[in-house]
């Protein structure tokens, strides 16, 4: 059974439409990231989805139930928004029960909920502080409590980690993910960093300009973009774009650089593409010539950014090799890892 | 960020100037109102502390005692009489029953209304501000011989009726603070986030339990500083007080009858404007670090 459907929903505001019929399916249970760049649409979707905005057009559905006019509340729906939104002047176990106490269940009930909600969370030595008196990541926590004691049907994350600093980030990342393995509750989780919807996902949704662009798993995404803004959108540093021409040779960038066509693809002589291929799916040494640009050693691996027929590429090697600033050395793309997209649609051609 | 040090003496000495000014006519009241009539009325010098400071005019303002048996008892010569007129108890009971009844009128309302403006769409929203600016454009005496005509045949003179009276006067008080009222309480509301009306929402509040239980519990602060402004612009009013009441006297009116036609008593307008400004000032240091906050209308975020 899905948990939530979404059905052609459309959301306007006056004459301009910001979400253009979506149609979506979310799994029961399922880690489900909806990842874009800001103003694509995501966050209104969440929003739509928790009855925090109006639904235009279409439907949306919570457990084969229509939701479209249904109070927040009804919806059987929790929400972790950026700012935690704590209520500042209550303590933290008041914070977590407060939608308990509001449903007016009894007192022993809301007491053995908070104790669980923070046994999972490491919260109970802080039950009794106020919401200023915690860190970020903390008060993060408190947010999630909030969530999580309401046994929900679906938890829904706007953008959780964007404040904290870029550790807390990571770590808060694994207690989300282990979170969910645990409750295996159907989440729904905002974000525009790819590395968050990369590590936690169990489907990607990536929008843009109120459109899907692509779903499917994170490595999916990775390994088979549809078009040219998910290539360039997942992975990091992000995928080579080489502008070029097919040619019997190959895809020809320019000052007489070609690249190997991949075995199997779908475009035709002399058609203009964009090759894509990733900087860690190079082989050192033979092939195409490059002029280095930069070298940055990140420790783990080296990054190289060079220049290739005209065009900036970046290159990775585990190895430690030793290049300057205008050194000539040569790279073979891996076929099978090779992308080619159409220049003018964007869509995958290979 | 750090300053060198001759600009920073600058700076301080400048602050401390600026300062000085502004308190030196507060500081001369409270000296003057613990002076004798003698110091008070020095024709050759200004006399700063020449004096033996007496309690004389607190004593017959704030506790009623007789002027010239003060003077009697003390030594200090004869006084003239007319020590009853200068009794300003009831006249403070009387500012104090308005000035709160119109700070609770204006604060009641202006917490709705800052609400809605601050949380919610509707036409006109957006004007709010020009209403504002609106009301302050134009001086109350502008209205003043039209108000007391409004007020006669509405039944809110006190002359007619001295509890329709004090109404009155809350009244027009309110109506007069409403607009700083409401603007203040927006700002103190626009720094609460929307999300957490929302996180209340989806906890399962109705719209009126996320205002009551979440959201006026976080801007306590703010409608403290709100209140004690109000209070204060209420407790100082002087001309709708003068006009539209007879029989109640606020203190600022109480104040201007001692400047009679006979002689001005100094020394009774200083202690009762020394004491007068006491409760102003206590609330203000309570709620000092709000109304700062408050006063830049949320133009400084944390």
């Amino acid at each position: 059974m899905s948990s939530v459907t979404i059905k052609n929903v459309r959301k306007s505001y006056g004459n301009l439409e910001v979400v253009h019929g979506i149609d979506l399916t979310i799994e029961d249970g399922s880690f489900v990231v909806l990842l874009g760049p800001s103003g694509c649409g995501k966050s209104t979707l969440l929003r739509m989805i928790a009855g925090l905005e109006s639904v235009t057009g279409g439907d949306i559905e919570i457990q084969g139930r229509r939701v479209n006019n249904v109070h927040p509340k009804d919806r059987n729906i929790a929400m972790v928004f950026q700012n935690y939104a704590l209520y500042a002047h209550m303590k933290v176990k008041d914070n977590m029960s407060f939608s308990l106490q509001l449903a007016k269940r009894p007192k022993a009930e809301i007491d053995e909920k908070v104790k669980w909600a923070a046994k999972i969370l490491n919260l109970k030595p802080y039950l009794d502080r106020y919401p200023r008196e915690l860190s970020g990541g903390q008060r993060q926590r408190v947010a999630m409590g909030r969530a999580i004691v309401r046994n929900p049907a679906v938890f829904l994350f706007d953008e959780p980690l964007s404040n904290l600093d870029a550790k807390l980030r990571v770590q808060m990342r694994t207690e989300i993910k282990e979170l969910h393995e645990r409750l295996k509750t159907t989440t729904v989780y905002v974000t525009h960093d790819q590395i968050e919807a990369m590590t936690m996902a169990d489907k990607i949704v990536i929008l843009r300009d109120g459109y899907i662009e692509q779903e499917g798993s994170p490595l999916e995404v990775y390994d088979k973009p549809a078009n040219l803004f998910v290539a360039e959108f997942i992975g990091s540093p992000s995928m080579n774009l080489l502008k070029g021409e097919v040619t019997s040779n190959g895809v020809l960038l320019g000052e007489g650089t070609t690249l190997p066509l991949p075995p199997v693809h779908k475009a035709a002589l002399g058609q203009k593409v964009v090759y894509g291929i990733r900087p860690e799916h190079f082989t050192f040494g033979s092939g195409a010539p490059a002029k280095v640009v930069v070298v940055e050693p990140t420790g783990p691996e080296m990054h190289i950014y060079a220049d290739m027929g005209g065009q900036e590429i970046c290159a990775i090697t585990q190895d430690r090799v030793s290049l300057t600033r205008d050194e000539i050395f040569h790279l073979q793309p891996r076929l099978d890892k090779v992308h080619l997209f159409d220049a003018t649609s964007g869509k995958a051609l290979a | 960020m750090e300053s060198s040090r001759p600009l920073r003496i600058v700076r301080d000495v400048t602050a401390v100037t600026v300062v000085g000014i502004f308190m030196f006519p507060i500081f001369w009241w409270a000296l003057t109102s613990i002076k004798p009539i003698s110091a008070i009325f020095d024709k050759d010098r200004v006399n700063f502390f020449d004096f033996t400071p007496t309690f004389i005019n607190y004593g017959v303002t704030l506790f009623g005692q007789s002027r010239s048996q003060l003077a009697i008892d003390q030594g200090i010569g004869m006084g003239v009489g007319g020590a009853e007129a200068y009794d300003s108890r009831q006249s403070i009971m009387e500012s104090v029953i308005v000035s709160l009844g119109a700070t609770a009128i204006t604060m009641a309302v202006a917490v709705f209304a800052a609400y809605a403006i601050s949380r919610m769409m509707f036409r006109g929203r957006s004007h709010y501000l020009n209403w504002v600016l609106g009301q302050r454009f134009m001086p109350p005496i502008a209205i003043l011989v039209p108000l007391v005509t409004i007020y006669k045949t509405a039944g809110l003179r006190d002359t007619d009726n001295l509890y329709m009276g004090y109404f009155g006067l809350m009244m027009i008080y309110a109506l007069m603070n409403l607009p700083i009222a409401v603007l203040l309480m927006k700002s103190f509301l626009d720094d609460v986030p929307k999300d957490v009306d929302e996180a209340a929402m989806i906890d399962g509040a109705t719209r009126f339990q996320t205002f009551r239980k979440v959201v006026l519990p976080m801007v306590k602060g703010g409608i403290a500083a709100s209140a004690v402004l109000v209070f204060i612009f209420s407790w100082t009013e002087f001309l709708l007080s003068l006009f539209l009441t007879t029989e109640i006297r606020t203190v600022p009116v109480k104040i201007q009858t001692f400047v009679t036609s006979t002689g001005n008593e100094w020394g009774f307008i200083a202690a009762l404007g020394t004491a007068a400004i006491i409760p102003s000032f206590v609330f203000i240091l309570l709620v000092q670090k709000n109304l700062v906050r408050g006063l830049t209308l949320g133009s400084l975020k944390e």
